[in-house]
């Protein structure tokens, strides 16, 4: 599904942030990606969903057979990479529902598939609401406008549940999430798991583990992979911390 | 028969002095309110861009080739706008009413051309026209010498329309139409008016020059919309005049969508105490196209409100621009007036002019303005396309919700929903997005 290998990637003031990157995620595989603030885990994160100002100086990203660095940002969600948001956008102006119907019908065209009427869509819309206990009256506000952090979150997880991705990267999606919240995004994610769907998951703690067992764990340092290794590592991790996975 | 002046005439104002022919068949007094608009034309000629309130328009393509009244010629049938409620309608086409429709009018209201007015309504139509203070207002001015008509509207006290009053205004021809109207709203009535301005596309060039007076009795409400998608060729000048009495209320929204060079100016007085105003706005241009909304709202009275909402998007080498002045006499205290300029800029050569001005003479008062120009949020672009939307429509997107604000402040929803898709119409076949 993606590999990456030998990823260097640069800022625009010539910082570098990751230094070497190689990951292989298979399809119906969830990873987990931990790492101290600063290690670089956002960027790589940024970087595979195509957002600019970075700069890729070594190394390449295969995303099922294709250069994944090579499509524009856009194509690659067309493709079916999603990225949940660590600060999801405020839009104002854009309606909710016409923008997520924007987003799949633009899948759906560039799959050749019919687009969807607003009855089909709302129909689609209502089920997806129900499993992350979203209000229909939220879906009618401008994007992300006037959302609280946890229905900010659920509506990236609502988005992802919708557009039905095959390569899903969450940054940090469990952050600021009380636990309720945090139920709700794992009740999604789990819903997603799929043998022919990939799941990365980018986080700072291993709370988000507990409800989405993960197949993989890697840790990120200083713009390396460090240290890989099955699920039991997470726990390891939450007990020594990140300073000795530095020494490990 | 061309007017005989004994005074110095503007050489850009000779022209349309040669042009214009009295009339034996109207009244007097018309004939003299015809004859001072003129010699005022002739005194001041076109505006300056020195004139403060015409500093941001290029009025070069009017003075350099003359655009004088449209001969009659064939005219087009006026699109209609998609309103389901059963309407009513005037057609205006090249600044003469050619056809109206009235359903299940209530008692009390008197609507036709101004032609008519003028023959059926003569003191209504007088004491507007003799109030009428065209002063430092050139074009109200060869308005008032070269009008052929327009409409009128009088509500009597308490009558109220709930559907909207459709108002489709036609150019057909090229040349010059002249419109002048006047809305009379008695104490406690209510209308809601939607004009709209269109060019046939073989109009080709041409000059409209609408003026209009209104005047909102006590406690009576005024809701009117003015949708201007003129051809590419057009001058397209409006000026509005409005009185607010004790209580009343207008609401008013202009969208200017389209024509060469466009202006919409509005003079608000709110002479009586409490009176509330909004008025709001929003402009396109792109290619060459120039378009203005000037407002100057004046609280003579205490207790009024004013409220406005300003959105402007220039693309290609489009220029816009929005001038509001508010003054607060001295006696209008507890005035509560608030102004916002918003303004997005699509590509290097497109070019936006914002000037919110006020003027504050009482001293218990609130007042706020902002302005802002800017360009698309690349935060909000890069989040449309990492859900798949094609960088063309995630701009087209992000434009559209920008100007849909003031859009939404309209509360009929029929005329809305008709004013979202002209937007987005519009903004379909804005050349450039960057």
């Amino acid at each position: 599904m993606l590999q990456i290998t030998n990823l260097h990637v640069r800022l625009k003031d010539g910082r570098e942030i990751l230094k070497g990157i190689d990951l292989t995620v298979a399809a119906g595989e969830v990873h987990a990606i931990m790492g101290p603030n600063g290690s670089g885990k956002s960027t790589l994160a940024a970087v595979l969903a195509g957002r600019d100002g970075y700069e890729i100086t070594e190394g390449s990203v295969t995303y099922q057979g294709r250069d994944l660095l090579a499509m524009p940002a856009d194509e690659r969600a067309r493709e079916g990479v999603f990225l949940a948001f660590q600060y999801p956008v405020e839009i104002p102006g854009v309606n909710n529902m016409y923008f997520l119907r924007a987003a799949l019908n633009a899948g759906r065209r560039h799959r050749g598939e019919p687009e969807l009427d607003a009855g089909q869509f709302l129909r689609a819309v209502r089920g997806k609401l129900k499993l992350l206990e979203i209000s229909e009256d939220l879906m009618q506000r401008a994007v992300n406008v006037g959302f609280s952090g946890g229905e900010k979150k659920r509506n990236e997880i609502f988005q992802m549940a919708m557009l039905e991705p095959r390569l899903a990267i969450l940054d940090e999606t469990d952050s600021g999430l009380d636990i309720d919240a945090l139920r709700l995004v794992a009740r999604g994610v789990n819903e997603l798991r799929a043998p022919d769907r990939a799941i990365v998951l980018i986080t700072h703690y291993q709370r988000l583990l507990d409800y989405v067992e993960p197949d993989r764990v890697h840790v990120l340092q200083g713009g390396r992979i460090v240290e890989s290794g099955d699920k039991s590592l997470a726990a390891e991790l939450e007990r020594r911390g990140y300073g000795a996975a530095d020494a490990a | 028969m061309s007017a005989v002046v004994d005074f110095p005439v503007k050489p850009e104002a000779r022209p349309y002095l040669e042009a214009f022919a009295e009339s034996a068949s109207e009244p007097d007094w018309l004939a003299r309110f015809r004859k001072q608009g003129l010699d005022r034309f002739a005194r001041q000629g076109f505006p300056s861009r020195r004139s403060e309130n015409w500093r941001y328009l290029d009025l070069q393509p009017l003075e350099k080739q003359p655009l004088l009244p449209a001969t009659a010629g064939p005219f087009a049938a006026a699109p209609e706008l998609e309103l389901t409620s059963a309407w009513v309608r005037l057609f205006i086409v090249d600044g003469t009413c050619r056809s109206a429709v009235f359903r299940d009018l209530p008692e009390g209201i008197w609507i036709g051309s101004m032609e008519r007015a003028i023959r059926e309504r003569p003191d209504l139509v007088r004491s507007a026209a003799t109030s009428d203070n065209s002063a430092e207002r050139p074009f109200a001015a060869l308005n008032a010498a070269l009008f052929a008509d327009g409409f009128v509207l009088d509500f009597g006290p308490g009558v109220v329309l709930d559907r909207p009053i459709e108002i489709a205004h036609l150019a057909s021809n090229p040349g010059a139409s002249h419109t002048r109207s006047l809305i009379n709203l008695g104490a406690g009535s209510r209308a809601t008016v939607i004009e709209n301005y269109t060019g046939a596309g073989r109009a080709g060039r041409y000059w409209r020059n609408d003026v209009a007076s209104w005047r909102i009795g006590d406690g009576a409400s005024l809701t009117r919309i003015a949708l201007i998608e003129e051809s590419a060729d057009a001058v397209h000048l409006g000026e509005v005049t409005a009185t607010l009495g004790t209580g009343a209320k207008l609401d008013a929204f202009a969208l200017l969508l389209g024509g060469g060079t466009v202006r919409h100016e509005a003079s608000v007085t709110l002479a009586g105490d409490h009176a509330q105003c909004r008025y709001d706005g929003a402009f396109v241009v792109s290619g060459r196209e120039e378009a203005n909304i000037v407002t100057n709202i004046d609280h003579a009275a205490v207790g009024g409100t004013t409220s406005e909402l300003i959105k402007g998007v220039a693309a290609g080498s489009g220029h816009g621009a929005f001038q509001g002045k508010i003054i607060v006499r001295e006696g209008a205290q507890r005035t509560d007036a608030k102004q916002t300029s918003r303004n997005l800029i699509l590509g290097r050569r497109a070019s936006i002019d914002t000037k919110p001005e006020l003027e504050i003479l009482a001293d218990d008062v609130k007042c706020a303005h902002g302005a802002s120009v800017g360009d698309l949020d690349e935060a909000a672009l890069f989040y449309l396309r990492a859900r798949g939307i094609p960088t063309d429509e995630a701009h087209r997107l992000l434009v559209e919700g920008f100007l849909r604000e003031p859009v939404e402040g309209v509360a009929d929803a029929a005329i809305r929903d008709h004013l979202l898709g002209r937007l987005s119409a519009r903004l379909a076949r804005l050349e450039q997005w960057t």
